[in-house]
């Protein structure tokens, strides 16, 4: 038995060899990676723990977050409601909770969505090129240069409140970032040595961009992806905060901070607080995901 | 400016220069023209199939049928989409926005009155996130691998994260509520007549203009929170950029031999080096431009501030079609004209842009 | 470039608090905050409680209301008479009265006034193109009004603004006023206690007392009204005494905080505004009256009060609101509050069960009546949920959008409030359930009976004949149930300890002109 081992054996690590090989390969990635690889674990951290909150409300709340008879109206945090109650007497730490599983839903959804349309774009308007390339990426690039949020509210306000609506508009201003992403890798890989052998040799284009554009361009969209689904959350909890996200009866972070805001000025800080944190949690938990795959998957997509 | 250094003579060589930058301003205009354009088209469609009828929202529910059916008329709401649109980028071609639904004023009037508001806390918000984003950004580079370059990475990676509207609750919450040190809300005291001062929209210029200091520590006051929240918010990206720039440019050999030298290193981080990561900062402003602009939207919500993005709220909600798209044209042309002027900038001052 | 941005932060800072805390008081002014705006400033065309206020200051009607109360007295006319029909009235003008560009006020200027108002076609103009036929000049001073049919409570509608008259001399004739500066001499000055001197939409209005006004002169000669996006932000302009009086509208934690506060005073006005539930009567789920019954005695409404308004409206218990004539407290008696047992009866009789639960969705406009909403809906499905035979979704519309829907009969049930356009019981029972009125406000309810009833009420001068009538209609509503009342709005004025004279009756006409400071 080596040395290491008996470290991991100490450390309560050896029952079961896959454990030991797991906490073994996170010692050695973060040698090889350094504080990038700590970026990444501490994200991912963040994403399962409210992600458990998500899929599993039940086991962590102590209320219903609709209940309006947990204890009085506006009450402190303090025992038995660890982050208050708001103006209904709810339970500000189940709502917290429960919350979780739009803003999470929406996000992911919507990232999903957009790149499901973005990326096949992408691709065919890269690999095809011509007049199509052009008209599309101007259409996208329009699309880009304008500030997402104005564009999703203009959705927002067209589609009404609801959850499928707020996950489309939301969807529709990330298009563009998929099809550009996309579109440039598509372009350079084309004029590889290995893409223009499959080529010579006669391959079809459906195959080309199947066999050998697709596999070498998800790389990086799977980092894009994660940043992609820290803004989609910002986004989704701008819109519930300025009123065009969700109707009342499903609990929404962006909403509750809303609701806050007007207690503000008697100086009731439990009712903004926690709804900020967790917006800015989450989206920090998907932000550093995203940075340590970048670093480490690509370490030159996001130099700066 | 390399492509200008050469002053003795050489007058050829800088007018071919010129005639390039010339060209290449007038295709980067152009290419501008169609960007608008689609966004105009995107947005008129949306705001078409939206659910709603402005015309029934304005005349109250007493209105008869036929009364809404004429007004609907007058508007040229009962024509086909296709002719509206038409008739509206028709409109737009001789820079007319059209005029309000809901109330019977041109669209340009309540935008002309509230868009100095936004530009203003444009400006101050951007001061901050300069102020910020550029010193801890050459602090962390000038202290690398250290615990204080770790801690401004971590500053830059959460400030990045936080919503700008909470933010600006928190500030308002401690510095205004708690501590009840600034204004949280509105431009100017309520004591302060507007019609006193009034004459550009710009209170901070208009206040100086109309000699009346009073109000104008009044509206800085005002302009503290909002503009501290848009700046602190936005400055994370300006944190990673200036370090990231830094870093590179105290690796090169001009700062080695000052460093040779003997020049302190305080003075070659901040004088010498900062000078040199200015350029690339400057451009990205112009490219996080969209940001703030959305940030501002944000901030104006949370903090009372009468600016355009509130406009845009507001009608919104009415469906006041012509006045949501006009912000929308206001928003387009103001994020073109940015990245414009930051790419012809960008082309004057680097040789190897292709024109 | 370090000590540079240093510096340019300091200075920031610096000026912000040297120059702001070198505060002077000038003029005594009132200033008056609001979260209300103006939309037009034009008599014709102007329908909102707050433009018609400023109105109610610069301009004077034939009739008016003393301050603070609901009675009729003459204003502009010295006396008015009704024929034996009821269908012509005559108003005595005051003689000797002249606009400030010396334009005398006369009978022409009525009958020119009327015509201007009947021929823009504006908003409010139904207020006077539903009720007169034509307007007669018998003389100089002397006009008479020949209406479409025997209206009893027409006084009432003479007080309203589209009934003021104004100067031929300044309006454009076939032109609707926005701004002020539109009007030929650019200021706006009736015959009314104050005039208008500097107007800046959505900022400010700057009010001087008029030196032309025939009445008693105002003892505050400079009133500024500040107009602010939200209620937080006027209540801390209130807290900071850079507002003298705030009124309407305040979030409920703002008024609570603000009773509490003793720097200031408090009015409580009992409002004539309600709030309501309507029904679809005519194609939704809820045609079946039952449903409706269930739903309203399902509603919990000191609960309501309580939790979400923190006690500062009351409950209503019938559409006509308390405290004006002939108001009755039907559904207290009938379905109650809460009444699950009742409400369970109901819908079992409906065919509805535990197993069958009644699903729907209850709607909501989330801003155009303030932020409260949200939670009012939110109590009235848990409150509807008590039952376990309801399930209910909530869904939300804007405004817009909203009014819409109820039009386009996409509504089962939604939730309205009503200012009334002139203060009389006939106006809170027939704009919801006589066939027209009904119609309009998407509730699509109508039976002859009631409107024969409505008529009855309207054409008939007997107080003893139209008590009979409203107190039928109230009790029948409890069993029709076309809406649900819910609560009867009070409003809440907050002045500085100094201001005195707030008078605000049931009309909601907030006369400036009592106003006063206290040394």
């Amino acid at each position: 038995m080596t040395q290491k081992s008996k470290n991991i054996e100490a450390s309560g690590y050896s029952a079961s060899g896959r454990m030991g090989r797991v906490f073994e390969w996170l010692i050695n990635a973060n040698k090889k990676y350094g504080v990038e690889w700590w970026i990444l674990i501490f994200g991912a951290v963040i994403i399962l723990f409210i992600s458990y909150m998500a899929l599993f409300p039940g086991t962590l709340a102590p209320y219903n977050p609709l209940d309006q008879n947990t204890g009085p109206q506006l009450m402190a945090p303090g025992p038995g409601h660890p982050f208050g109650t708001d103006n209904l007497s709810r339970d500000i730490l189940s709502r917290m909770i429960y919350g979780s599983r739009t803003i999470l839903g929406v996000a992911f959804t919507a990232a999903i969505l957009s790149s499901l349309i973005g990326i096949p774009l992408g691709l065919i308007s890269g690999f095809i090129g011509g007049v199509f390339d052009r008209i599309f990426s101007l259409i996208m690039d329009s699309i880009y240069s304008f500030p997402g949020l104005i564009l999703a509210i203009a959705f927002a306000a067209m589609l009404g409140p609801g959850v499928v609506n707020i996950t489309l508009a939301v969807a529709v201003v990330y298009i563009p970032t998929y099809f550009r992403l996309v579109r440039g890798q598509t372009l350079s890989i084309k004029e590889e040595l290995y893409v223009e052998a499959a080529r010579a040799i006669g391959a079809k284009r459906s195959v080309i961009l199947r066999k050998y554009i697709f596999p070498n361009v998800i790389a990086t969209v799977v980092v894009v992806f994660s940043l992609n689904i820290a803004d989609a959350i910002m986004t989704e909890a701008a819109l519930s905060y300025i009123g065009l996200g969700l109707p009342a009866g499903i609990p929404d972070w962006g909403m509750d901070l809303a609701m806050g805001k007007k207690y503000l000025p008697s100086g009731i800080w439990w009712m903004i607080t926690f709804p900020g944190l967790m917006i800015m949690t989450l989206a920090l938990g998907f932000t550093m995901l995203g940075e340590g795959l970048s670093e480490i998957l690509n370490p030159r997509l996001l130099e700066r | 400016m390399p492509g200008f250094k050469d002053k003795s003579g050489q007058s050829s060589f800088l007018l071919s220069a010129m005639k390039n930058l010339l060209r290449y301003i007038i295709t980067r205009v152009l290419l501008t023209i169609p960007m608008i354009f689609i966004l105009l088209t995107l947005v008129f469609v949306i705001l078409r199939i939206m659910p709603g009828d402005p015309v029934s929202a304005m005349l109250g529910a007493h209105a008869p049928q036929e009364v809404i059916d004429k007004k609907k008329e007058e508007l040229g709401l009962n024509k086909p989409i296709i002719i509206q649109y038409i008739n509206y980028m028709n409109k737009l071609l001789h820079f007319d926005l059209g005029e309000s639904m809901i109330f019977k004023q041109k669209v340009i009037v309540p935008i002309k009155q509230k868009l100095p508001a936004t530009i203003e806390l444009t400006l101050f918000g951007m001061f901050f996130t300069l102020l910020f984003g550029i010193f801890l950004g050459a602090y962390a580079a000038s202290k690398r691998r250290t615990g204080r370059d770790f801690a401004v990475r971590i500053y830059a990676n959460v400030v990045y994260c936080i919503p700008v509207y909470w933010m600006g609750l928190m500030l308002q919450l401690i510095l205004g509520i708690w501590l009840g040190w600034f204004p949280i809300a509105g431009r100017v005291n309520a004591r302060i007549l507007v019609s006193t001062f009034e004459r550009t929209g710009f209170y901070t210029i208009d206040t100086l203009l109309a000699g009346n200091l009073y109000a104008f520590g009044d509206v800085m006051l005002h302009l503290f929170l909002p503009s501290l929240t848009l700046g602190i918010v936005l400055s994370g990206i300006f944190v990673r950029l200036t370090r990231a720039n830094m870093l590179d440019v105290l690796k090169s050999e001009y700062i080695l031999s000052a460093r040779a030298r003997g020049i302190p290193e305080r003075k070659i981080v901040y004088r010498h080096a900062l000078k040199n990561a200015f350029i690339p900062i400057l451009t990205m402003l112009g490219l996080q431009f969209a940001l703030l602009l959305a940030g501002a939207i944000l901030t104006e919500m949370t903090f009372s501030w009468p600016g355009i993005g509130r406009l845009l709220m507001e009608r919104i909600y009415l469906r006041d079609y012509p006045t949501i798209q006009g912000v929308i044209v206001v928003f387009a042309l103001f994020v073109s004209l940015v990245s414009l002027i930051v790419d012809i900038f960008y082309a004057m001052i680097d040789p190897r842009v292709k024109y | 470039m370090k000590y540079f941005f240093t510096v340019l932060m300091a200075l920031f800072l610096v000026t912000g608090f040297v120059f702001a805390t070198g505060a002077k008081e000038e003029v005594k002014t009132l200033v008056y905050g609001t979260t209300e705006k103006v939309t037009d400033m034009d008599p014709a065309s102007a329908y909102d409680f707050h433009t018609w206020e400023i109105f109610q200051n610069i301009y004077q009607g034939l009739l008016s209301y003393p301050p603070g109360k609901t009675n009729i007295v003459p204003g502009l006319a010295e006396s008015y008479s009704a024929n034996a029909k009821g269908d012509q009235f005559t108003f005595k003008l005051r003689k000797g009265v002249k606009f400030t560009d010396g334009t005398p006020f006369n009978a022409q200027a009525v009958k020119w006034t009327i015509d201007r108002v009947i021929a823009l076609k504006g908003d409010p103009s139904w207020l006077v193109t539903d009720f007169v036929k034509s307007v007669d000049v018998i003389d100089d001073y002397t006009v008479r009004f020949n209406l479409k049919g025997p209206i009893a409570y027409f006084p009432a509608l003479a007080a309203t603004v589209p009934y003021f008259p104004e100067n031929p001399n300044v309006y454009p004739k076939d032109k609707i006023v926005r701004n002020p500066s539109e009007l030929k001499g650019g200021a706006l000055v009736g015959l009314g206690p104050y005039k208008v001197v500097s107007f800046k939409r959505d900022e400010e209005v700057v009010l001087e007392a008029n030196p032309d006004y025939y009445g008693e002169k105002p003892k505050i000669k400079r009133i500024v009204i500040r107009y602010f996006a939200d209620a937080t932000t006027m209540r801390l302009a209130l807290e900071k005494g850079e507002i003298d009086l705030a009124y309407k509208t305040l979030n409920p934690s703002d008024i609570a905080d603000l009773s509490k506060n003793s720097n200031f005073i408090t009015y409580k006005l009992s409002g004539p505004y309600i709030r309501y539930v309507c029904f679809e009567t005519s194609e939704s789920v809820f045609k079946d009256k039952r449903l409706r019954q269930a739903f309203g005695a399902l509603i919990n409404r000191p609960e309501i009060m309580k939790k979400v308004f923190l006690n500062q409206n009351e409950p209503l218990y019938s559409m006509v609101p308390k405290g004006m004539i002939y108001h009755t407290d039907d559904f207290k008696n009938t379905l109650g509050d809460g009444n699950i047992a009742l409400a369970e009866k109901l819908l079992k009789e409906a065919g509805y069960s535990k197993a069958n639960p009644l699903t729907f969705d209850l709607w909501y406009t989330p801003s155009h009546y303030g932020d409260t909403e949200v939670d009012m809906a939110e109590v009235l499905k848990a409150q509807l949920e008590k039952s376990s035979m309801i399930k209910v979704t909530l869904k939300s519309a804007e405004w817009a959008t909203y009014k819409q829907q109820w039009k386009a009969k996409q509504m089962a049930v939604y939730l309205l409030g009503w200012y009334p356009d002139y203060i009389d019981p006939d106006n809170y029972t027939a704009a919801f359930a006589g066939t027209s009125g009904s119609k309009g406000m998407g509730i699509n309810f109508s039976d002859p009976a009631w409107d024969a009833l409505f008529t009855k009420e309207q054409t008939n001068t007997d107080p003893a004949v139209r008590k009979a009538v409203f107190e039928k209609i109230q009790k029948m509503w409890t069993d029709e149930v076309p809406t649900v009342p819910i609560f009867q709005g009070n409003l809440y004025v907050f002045t500085r300890k100094d201001v005195r004279g707030v008078k605000i009756g049931p009309t909601l006409i907030f006369n400036y002109n009592a106003l006063y400071f206290e040394k």
